[in-house]
């Protein structure tokens, strides 16, 4: 999701001075990390939507820096991988200074971490961010105090509407102090920190808090002191945190964060006064209600029905009609055929161009006329709900439907992206806690979460049959995705992770937000998917130009004719389903409205095309993110589920003969 | 397993005074909830009746022909013991989880102060019968609360939704992550919803948890603090 070249390593640029922008999630780094750099990075009302590094070249008054925008954590002992991203960023690099990025009206817990990276001996400023939603609740803080108390820039925004910038940025530029406070956790633990720190090697950061994470028994840390101890040394760690635990007759992490989580309420409190609240109470009944179980599954069924207005009414059936009807088919393609068989006057090239399987009349005309209205449409319907906060509310309505799938509630924001582009749907699974978990989400994106264009095809065609082949197919594909997560979740080795999630509060999105995400994420989906669609044309141009699709059309014949029932030309749209599905729907939506297909196959074969193979991008997009072994499996099982469905439906129909 | 009265581990004449008169209040405690107690028949299950006639004449218990009753000092030292006495076997073996804890039950009946016994009444949400299904005698703690059915510590789905709440235990895989968020012994919550998740604010942070996880975590009201 992050499409704008500052991403992974940023090796090339060694000699600038680091600024780390940390905080716990969903406090407003990225919203920060634009302003600062005038860089777009996506901005959610999601907790957890940054999964990785984002970086950007700034230039805080002639001086050059690099930001580094990290995912959000409530610990720098990591509980997920994105926050062991963030506290790996903190190890490695030597930060300049940290920008600590906090939750004006959640005090306690951003100085639960303001005290971590104290100890970790880092230069601080402090932001508190939201201060307008604080001030609604009635929370005040005294920050000429907190300064005082921590010795460094302690900094209030309001960062969508830029108030408290102009002071971040000379924040910024001061000479960065690191704050005194300092954390007493005992004789007894103090005496095993002094012994774990003189067996540890150097590090960028204060040993006292590598050695609070080495008590922790923190796993992440053992990579990197396997590369730099001697195996006595790594023993002699673990045996001293034995010995700690079991005299300190509990886990000692939990002690230390007790600990640190009693100073930061010592020092909340003298800071934070409380008056009468401002406002805020319409956001807080809607989202009493949205997670209500019957207001909940209310407000659910009329966040569905609008978006089907918007994507599939306006977007899918006005836009299209428009952009493919008119535009393409009116304009555009008469105009491109004449202007090419006046300036190429070889046939071959002609058709190439504007035949049949032409790049023009066929991947530019489907791309632009169909993909593009239908994609920005659910783009900024999806950023809207994603702005709103809504999301993490559907989460707690879905999370048990989501267990029969081995999921819990938080894969609600892949699996609802997904319905967009499961390409974007399968990098956000980072956000999910175990292996186990990311792999049933990106196994069941794959299989059976149709993207938004490919919805659009499927509801243009079944919408047009009638509503029984609609709920047919929906029925179908919903049936699959319960089953097939379900056998998932009982093959997959490992524990099924705990549901927990924090709810943001309900936020106006901002107009200038939605436009923003929608474009990127458009102009990223343009970008995967055109080439797609050219070659996949070029692929069937040239196998009809050298006769060979008639042959691939033979040799699928037992599936596609035999299993599925289907007319022999349906093989091209399957073709084509191996680049991208939703190029698949269309090549049989295509056929449809040629009447070459009955209301049986068309529900077939879009229930087939549903569950078919992810589309390439998506497959690259998974072999990145979990190794082309795991994407292979993923396809073996995925291609026979969808036939064997797509033959088990065919004969069910036609068993109950029902007429749709 | 039958409540084994405590002095059959020892002869009554090993025992100081006061440790024969628990026991012999307890003793008496017991046979009454079942009937009358006879004289005859205490002086066979103790096997020491002149003590027994000590503690009448230092006017814990009085003789009505055969029958054996408990003065009012006497009941209410009787009451005190059996009470602390079935309240740790409650401990024992619903929280500790222990199989054998008659005998610690007995030791354990004389070392606790009514601080403690107030302690572990409230802890265990006011139980009204020891493992065996003989009733507990009710304490102060347990008159107090009698205004609300529930025990006073709980699992957190079990507390009325807006009821601010004080976290007493944690005891859910989760600890580590719950406590980055501030959640730990001693915090101040409270239930927005129980249904289709729970969902709970603490501070300014609302969470949503799975059931399983939020009875994981032991709560009681914020403000009783008996």
């Amino acid at each position: 999701m992050h499409c704008h070249g500052g991403k992974g390593r940023h090796g090339h640029a060694e000699g600038l001075k680091r600024v780390a922008l940390v905080g716990n999630p969903n406090v407003g780094k990225s919203v920060i990390f634009g302003l600062l750099s005038g860089r777009y990075a996506t901005v959610s009302n999601y907790p957890g939507t940054t999964v990785e590094l984002s970086w950007a070249n700034v230039s805080l008054d002639g001086g050059r820096y690099l930001l580094l925008d990290t995912p959000g954590v409530n610990n720098l002992i990591p509980m997920s991988e994105d926050e062991r991203v963030t506290r790996d960023i903190l190890l490695a690099e030597r930060p300049h200074v940290v920008l600590q990025v906090g939750d004006a009206k959640n005090l306690r817990r951003t100085l639960l971490l303001t005290l971590q990276l104290a100890e970790m001996g880092l230069p601080l400023v402090l932001d508190l961010n939201m201060e307008d939603e604080a001030r609604d609740r009635g929370i005040v803080i005294d920050k000429a105090a907190l300064r005082e108390a921590l010795g460094v820039e302690v900094v209030g925004t309001v960062a969508p509407e830029r108030r408290g910038l102009k002071e971040l940025r000379q924040a910024l530029l001061r000479e960065p102090r690191i704050p005194r406070l300092k954390v007493e956790y005992g004789p007894l633990l103090e005496e095993y920190i002094r012994q774990v720190q003189e067996l540890l090697p150097p590090a960028p950061v204060s040993r006292r808090s590598v050695a609070l994470m080495v008590l922790s028994g923190d796993e992440s840390l053992r990579g990197w002191l396997r590369g730099r101890l001697s195996q006595e040394a790594l023993e002699r760690l673990d045996a001293l945190r034995a010995e700690l635990s079991a005299k300190l007759g509990k886990a000692v992490g939990y002690y230390i964060n007790e600990v640190r989580l009693a100073k930061a309420s010592e020092l909340t409190q003298k800071v934070l006064r409380r008056v009468a609240p401002q406002g805020g109470r319409v956001a807080e009944g809607l989202s009493a209600l949205s997670m209500h179980p019957v207001g909940g599954m209310v407000v659910l069924l009329a966040v569905l029905w609008g978006l089907y207005q918007f994507v599939g009414v306006f977007g899918a059936g006005t836009l299209v009609d428009f952009l493919e009807g008119v535009v393409f088919g009116r304009y555009l393609n008469p105009m491109f055929t004449k202007v090419v068989q006046l300036l190429l006057p070889i046939g071959l090239l002609q058709e190439l161009l504007v035949g049949p399987y032409g790049l023009i009349s066929m991947a530019l005309t489907y791309a632009i006329g169909i993909i593009l209205p239908i994609t920005t449409t659910f783009f900024i319907a999806f950023a809207v709900l994603e702005d709103s906060g809504y999301l993490p509310r559907l989460a707690i309505m879905a999370n048990r439907a989501f267990r029969v799938m081995g999921l819990s509630g938080k894969a609600v924001l892949p699996m609802v992206l997904g319905l967009g582009c499961g390409t974007m749907a399968v990098m956000t699974t980072r956000i999910l806690e175990t292996r186990r978990d990311r792999l049933i989400a990106t196994f069941l994106l794959a299989l059976a979460v149709p993207c938004s264009a490919q919805l659009g095809v499927i509801l243009g065609m079944l919408g047009a049959l009638s509503v029984r082949a609609l709920g047919v197919w929906l029925l179908s594909v919903l049936a699959v995705l319960l089953l097939m997560g379900w056998l998932a979740a009982r093959v997959l080795p490992g524990q099924k992770s705990e549901f927990m999630l924090e709810i943001p509060p309900m936020r106006m999105p901002t107009l200038g937000n939605v436009v923003l995400k929608t474009l990127n994420r458009t102009v990223w989906y343009l970008k995967e998917a055109v080439p797609l669609f050219m070659l996949g044309t070029l692929v069937l141009f040239v196998l009809d130009k050298v006769a060979l699709l008639q042959l691939v059309q033979r040799a699928a014949s037992p599936v596609v004719v035999g299993l599925l029932q289907l007319p022999p030309k349906a093989t091209e749209a399957f073709l084509l389903g191996f680049l991208r599905r939703d190029y698949g729907a269309a090549g049989l939506f295509a056929m449809f409205e040629q009447g070459a297909l009955t209301p049986v196959q068309a529900v077939v074969s879009m229930v087939t095309i549903t569950l078919f193979v992810p589309c390439l991008a998506h497959f690259f997009m998974t072999i990145k993110e979990y190794g082309l072994r795991t994407a292979l499996l993923m396809v073996a099982v995925i291609f026979p589920t969808a036939v064997l469905f797509g033959g088990l439906l065919n004969w069910g129909l036609r068993a109950l003969g029902l007429s749709l | 397993m039958e409540d084994k009265p405590c002095r059959k581990k020892r002869s009554a004449p090993e025992l100081e005074k006061t440790q024969f008169e628990d026991e012999a209040l307890e003793t008496i405690w017991e046979l009454a909830e079942r009937g009358e107690v006879l004289f005859d028949a205490l002086v066979e299950e103790l096997q020491d009746a002149r003590a027994l006639r000590q503690m009448q004449a230092d006017g814990l218990i009085e003789l009505q022909g055969e029958k054996v009753l408990l003065t009012k000092q006497g009941r209410a030292r009787a009451r005190d013991i059996t009470r602390r006495h079935l309240l740790a076997e409650r401990l024992f073996a619903d929280v500790l989880d222990l199989k054998e804890y008659e005998e610690d039950a007995c030791r354990f009946e004389h070392a606790i102060s009514p601080e403690v016994e107030r302690a572990i009444c409230t802890f265990l949400g006011h139980p009204p019968t020891c493992p065996h299904g003989r009733p507990i005698p009710r304490g102060e703690c347990c008159k107090l609360f009698a205004k609300t059915v529930r025990p006073l510590v709980h699992p957190l789905p079990d507390a009325q939704v807006g009821e601010p709440l004080r976290v007493v235990f944690l005891a859910t895989p989760m600890m580590d992550r719950l406590a980055s968020l501030g959640l730990v012994p001693g915090a101040v919550v409270s239930l927005r919803q129980k249904r289709p998740t729970v969902v709970l604010s603490i501070d300014e942070t609302t969470l949503a948890l799975e059931e399983e996880v939020a009875r994981g975590i032991f709560v009681k009201p914020h403000e009783s603090e008996v």
